[in-house]
């Protein structure tokens, strides 16, 4: 029978504590090997060949992209070129961008880095959110090209006096602050038409990306699946 | 029931989507990878101080 107790003795601790920090270890270094797979932007093959990534690829931008409810998952998904019978992207639907549904991977990619570029030139996340990153002081932009407000008959396309979504958000980009939106109006930032273009096609693509129903109350606006 | 098991709902199915379906799962994880192992390496540290005659 041991007088000392296994609680007070040293080496105990010192094995406890190397397992744990030693399996953590293992198991964050899968997790970032997990994770980069997992975030890794698809091609257009995998859009054409109806193959659902978090990230779809650059072309994603010739498809329309709405913003559906899914019941197994209880929240809203991204749902690329109309919805199929399992309420997934069934990659089918096309809708023009910019006079265009035949943007090829090379001239999607380039305007997508154009809008990425831009968006930190004119660092928009001084304002507003991207993808969970950024500041609240104006509208998250994670799903922006699936507000209603900027569709056929919201007030946001109807401000500008333009036809589609995409003009629309490219005219107000250029001058932001003609246009009366909120108590905090946006300054104007100097974003040339061709920034705009590219800006706008950001916003599509970001909108695109499968977030896990991020964020939460985005569904909850006007117009919306389970809207008010 | 309907709580306590949730259906795999990730987009793909990983190791990482399975802990992170619910309290439970991570629970048993832990569990499994911290308190199991403890137990032995208790029974192990036991074992050598009544060896020692501690």
């Amino acid at each position: 029978m041991a007088t000392k107790s296994v609680w007070s003795d040293n080496r105990f601790w010192q094995r406890t504590a190397a397992w744990v920090t030693g399996f953590a270890s293992v198991l964050l270094i899968w997790l970032t090997f997990d994770t980069s797979a997992q975030i890794s932007m698809g091609t257009d093959a995998d859009l054409q060949n109806g193959v659902t990534k978090r990230v779809p690829g650059p072309t994603v931008i010739n498809y329309k992209v709405t913003y559906e409810m899914n019941k197994k998952r209880q929240h809203e998904i991204p749902v690329i070129g109309g919805m199929n019978a399992e309420g997934t992207s069934a990659f089918q639907e096309k809708e023009n961008f910019f006079g265009r549904d035949n943007w090829s991977e090379e001239e999607a990619g380039a305007l997508l880095h154009l809008g990425k570029l831009a968006s930190q030139t004119k660092n928009c996340m001084n304002c507003h959110t991207l993808l969970g990153n950024g500041a609240y002081y104006a509208p998250d932009l994670t799903k922006a090209w699936l507000d209603p407000a900027w569709g056929p008959e919201g007030s946001m396309q109807a401000m500008t006096g333009k036809e589609t979504k995409e003009e629309a958000m490219a005219e107000f980009l250029q001058n932001p602050s003609q246009y009366p939106t909120h108590a905090r109006m946006m300054p104007n930032l100097g974003i040339t038409a061709e920034e705009a273009k590219g800006l706008v096609a950001f916003l599509k693509h970001l909108s695109s990306i499968d977030t896990n129903g991020f964020p939460r109350n985005f569904g909850k606006i006007q117009g919306a699946v389970n809207g008010k | 029931m309907n709580a306590m098991f949730e259906p795999f709902v990730d987009v793909v199915p990983s190791f990482f989507a399975t802990l992170s379906q619910g309290p439970m799962t991570l629970t048993i994880f832990l569990h499994t990878v911290i308190i199991l192992p403890m137990f032995w390496i208790y029974k192990q540290e036991k074992a050598r101080l009544e060896k020692e005659g501690n």
